[in-house]
C-alpha cells in the first residue's frame, strides 16, 4: 500500500476535506469500534489541533507533512494531562504530568493524537488479553487475539482507525501485533528513538517504534522520532533515512536465515511452507541465501524472560501507591505497599515480578541472572558473526497463527514460547520490521545494529518480491 | 545479622509463590552451556561516555507538571501529599 500519510496531506493540501473533518471521522470510527482498541478518546485536544491546521491551510500557509495526521498512542507513553493507566488498575486514574519525548517531536511536526491505545498490562503480554479494559480482537477476526503487547495500536491502524500508531516493543510487542493483524511494525535499534516517557517495562530492550500501513509511513515516522536525548542517556545520533535511499535493494547481496527456526515441530506447516517458498523468491532474484545457525528457542525465550522479568521487577518497585496511583490504606507503610501492589497488579504482571525478584536474590542471581547475561553476550556474539556473513536475517514472526481469545491466559508457557522468533533480536538490539507478507502472520526482516535503512530498503524489495 | 526474605516480602506482594511456569524458563537457563564466564562483558553495553554526560543542574518542573504531579497524589492535606504511618520494626 502506498503512503497513507502523503495521501492525507495531499488531500488536506487540496481542501478535498479539512483537518476537522478527517479528525472528527476518525474519533468517531474509533468510539464505535468493537475490537477494545481504545483506552482514553482525545476529544477536545484533537479538534482543537485540527481547526488550527484548518485556519493555516485556509489562510494559504503550508503545511509540514505530518500536519494534522491523526496518531495513536500506546498507552504506556506520557502524553501531558491524559490518563497513562499502563492498562491497570494501578495506574487507572494516573494522568501524565508531562509528554515522552518521541511523542513531543511527533506534537511539534504537527500529528494529531487522537487515542492512548489498550494494550497488555506494562507491556506484560504477547495477546493484549492482560489489560483492565477487555480484550483487544484481531483486526482480520474478532474472535482471535490482537496480539500483543501494543495490540490496540496494531489493531487500529489494521482498521484504519489510526494512520500510524506508536507502538513499544521489548521482546516483540510491536513486530508481534503487527504480524498477526497485517500491518507494518518496526523496532529501531535500540537507542534510536528516546525512551523518555515511556513507561518501563525491560530498560535495556524497550524501545520505541512505528506500526503504519506502508514502508513509506514507518520511515516518514521513525525520521521524525529518531534522534538523540539529553533525558536518555542511551541515545545515539543517526542520520535520517531518505527516501531515495531505500528504494532499491543495491548492496543486499546475501540474505540469512536461522534453519533450527524452522527445522523443528513447534513451526505451523503453513507458515513453514509459505517461508520456505519466500526463501526461493529471494533466491530466483540471484539473491543468495544462507541457513544460519541460531539458538534454540527455549534458550532465547528463556534468557529474554529472565533478564525482562529481572528488569520489570525493578522498574515496577516504584508503583506503590505512595506518590501516586490506586493507594489502598492498611495498618502501616508496609502493609499499605503490600495491599496496594496485591490488590492492583494483574496476575501476569505479579507472575513476573516475584520472577524477577526471585533471580535477583542471593542463591539465584549467579546461576540464573548472571548466566542469563552471560547467555545475552553470547547471542550478540553470534549476531555479530552473522551479520559479517549476511546483509540481512529473514524469519517468521510467529511459529503458530493467532491463538483464540482466552486460551494465552490459561496458558501462559504456551504464550511465552510463541515469543521464540521475535526476543533474540530484542537481545541483540537489532533493528528489525515485520512486513505483512511472505506468511499468515508475515515476515521479519532484521539489520546488523544502527542499520535500519537497510531493513526498508530490503522491506521495500519484498514488497515487489513477493 | 542476615535476615531471609520471602519473594513475597521482595516483591510486597501478599501471598506471592515462585511460578511453576517461570521456574520451567529458569531451569532451562541453570542446565545452558553458557562458554563465557564473564558475565560484564558487555557486548550490550550502552553506557554513555564520560565526555558525554548531561550536566549536573537542577532543573525546576514547570508550574503544570507541578500541579498534575498534586492532582496525582492518592491523599493530600493543604497541597501536601499525606503518606502512610511508618513503623519503627
Amino acid at each position: 500500500m502506498d503512503s497513507q500519510i502523503r495521501k492525507i496531506h495531499q488531500q488536506l493540501m487540496n481542501k478535498d476535506m479539512t483537518c476537522t473533518q478527517l479528525v472528527q471521522e476518525k474519533l468517531e470510527a474509533l468510539k464505535q469500534n468493537t475490537h477494545n482498541t481504545v483506552n482514553a478518546l482525545l476529544n477536545d485536544t484533537a479538534l482543537a489541533l485540527a481547526a488550527k491546521v484548518d485556519a493555516k491551510i485556509a489562510n494559504g500557509k503550508p503545511i509540514g507533512l505530518l500536519e494534522g495526521i491523526p496518531f495513536g498512542i500506546k498507552d504506556v507513553y506520557m502524553v501531558q494531562g491524559t490518563y497513562t493507566t499502563a492498562s491497570s488498575n494501578l495506574l487507572k486514574h494516573y494522568k501524565s504530568a508531562y509528554t515522552a519525548t518521541a511523542i513531543q517531536k511527533l506534537l511539534d511536526a504537527g500529528a494529531i493524537p487522537l487515542v492512548k491505545e489498550n494494550c497488555d498490562s506494562f507491556g506484560h503480554g504477547s495477546s493484549s488479553e492482560n489489560t483492565i479494559f477487555g480484550a483487544v480482537k484481531n483486526a482480520k477476526n474478532p474472535e482471535l487475539v490482537g496480539g500483543g503487547s501494543s495490540g490496540g495500536s496494531a489493531v487500529n491502524v489494521a482498521k484504519d482507525y489510526t494512520v500510524f500508531s506508536i507502538g513499544g516493543d521489548t521482546g516483540g510487542s510491536i513486530r508481534q501485533p503487527a504480524g498477526y493483524n497485517g500491518v507494518y511494525g518496526l523496532k529501531p535499534t535500540y537507542g534510536r528513538v528516546s525512551r523518555y516517557g515511556l513507561m518501563a517495562y525491560a530498560s535495556s530492550t524497550d524501545c520505541v517504534g512505528p506500526i503504519a500501513k506502508s514502508i513509506e509511513d514507518v520511515r516518514i515516522v521513525l525520521n521524525v522520532i529518531s534522534g538523540k536525548d539529553i533525558k536518555d542517556q542511551t541515545t545515539y545520533t543517526s542520520e535520517a533515512i531518505s527516501e531515495d535511499s531505500i528504494l532499491n535493494s543495491d548492496g543486499i547481496t546475501t540474505v540469512g536465515y536461522f534453519k533450527n527456526f524452522i527445522e523443528n515441530d513447534a513451526i505451523d506447516a503453513e507458515i513453514k511452507a509459505d517461508f520456505l517458498n519466500t526463501i526461493e523468491k529471494i533466491k530466483a532474484k540471484g539473491i543468495e541465501v544462507k541457513a544460519l545457525d541460531f539458538f534454540d528457542s527455549n534458550t532465547l525465550v528463556s534468557t529474554y524472560y529472565t533478564l525482562a522479568m529481572a528488569e520489570t521487577a525493578s522498574n515496577l518497585s516504584r508503583l506503590d501507591g505512595t506518590n501516586y496511583g490506586n493507594r489502598i490504606e492498611a495498618e502501616n507503610l508496609k502493609e499499605t505497599y503490600a495491599v496496594t501492589r496485591s490488590e492492583n497488579f494483574s496476575e501476569e504482571t505479579k507472575r513476573r515480578i516475584v520472577g524477577g525478584n526471585q533471580v535477583l536474590s542471593q542463591g539465584f542471581s549467579d546461576e540464573i541472572y548472571l548466566k542469563g547475561l552471560n547467555l545475552r553476550d553470547e547471542i550478540a556474539a553470534n549476531f555479530e558473526h552473522d551479520f559479517n556473513e549476511v546483509d540481512v536475517v529473514i524469519s517468521p514472526v510467529t511459529p503458530n497463527t493467532p491463538p483464540k481469545i482466552g486460551d494465552s491466559l490459561k496458558d501462559p508457557l504456551a504464550m511465552y514460547l510463541s515469543d521464540a522468533y521475535t526476543v533474540g533480536f530484542s537481545l541483540g538490539q537489532l533493528p528489525t520490521i515485520t512486513i505483512p507478507q511472505g506468511t499468515a502472520t508475515g515476515l521479519q526482516i532484521t539489520a546488523a545494529k544502527n542499520n535500519d535503512e537497510l531493513v526498508l530498503k530490503f522491506a521495500n524489495f519484498l514488497k515487489d518480491t513477493i | 545479622m542476615s535476615k531471609i526474605m520471602t519473594v513475597d516480602v521482595l516483591s510486597s506482594i501478599k501471598g506471592a509463590q515462585p511460578s511453576e511456569t517461570v521456574n520451567k524458563l529458569f531451569e532451562v537457563i541453570k542446565n545452558a552451556n553458557a562458554s563465557n564466564n564473564n558475565s560484564f562483558n558487555g557486548n550490550h553495553n550502552n553506557c554513555v561516555s564520560l565526555d558525554d554526560l548531561r550536566d549536573d543542574v537542577v532543573v525546576y518542573s514547570p508550574a503544570t507538571e507541578k500541579q498534575i504531579i498534586i492532582e496525582n497524589f492518592p491523599k493530600e492535606k493543604n497541597g501536601y501529599l499525606v503518606v502512610s504511618k511508618v513503623i519503627e520494626e
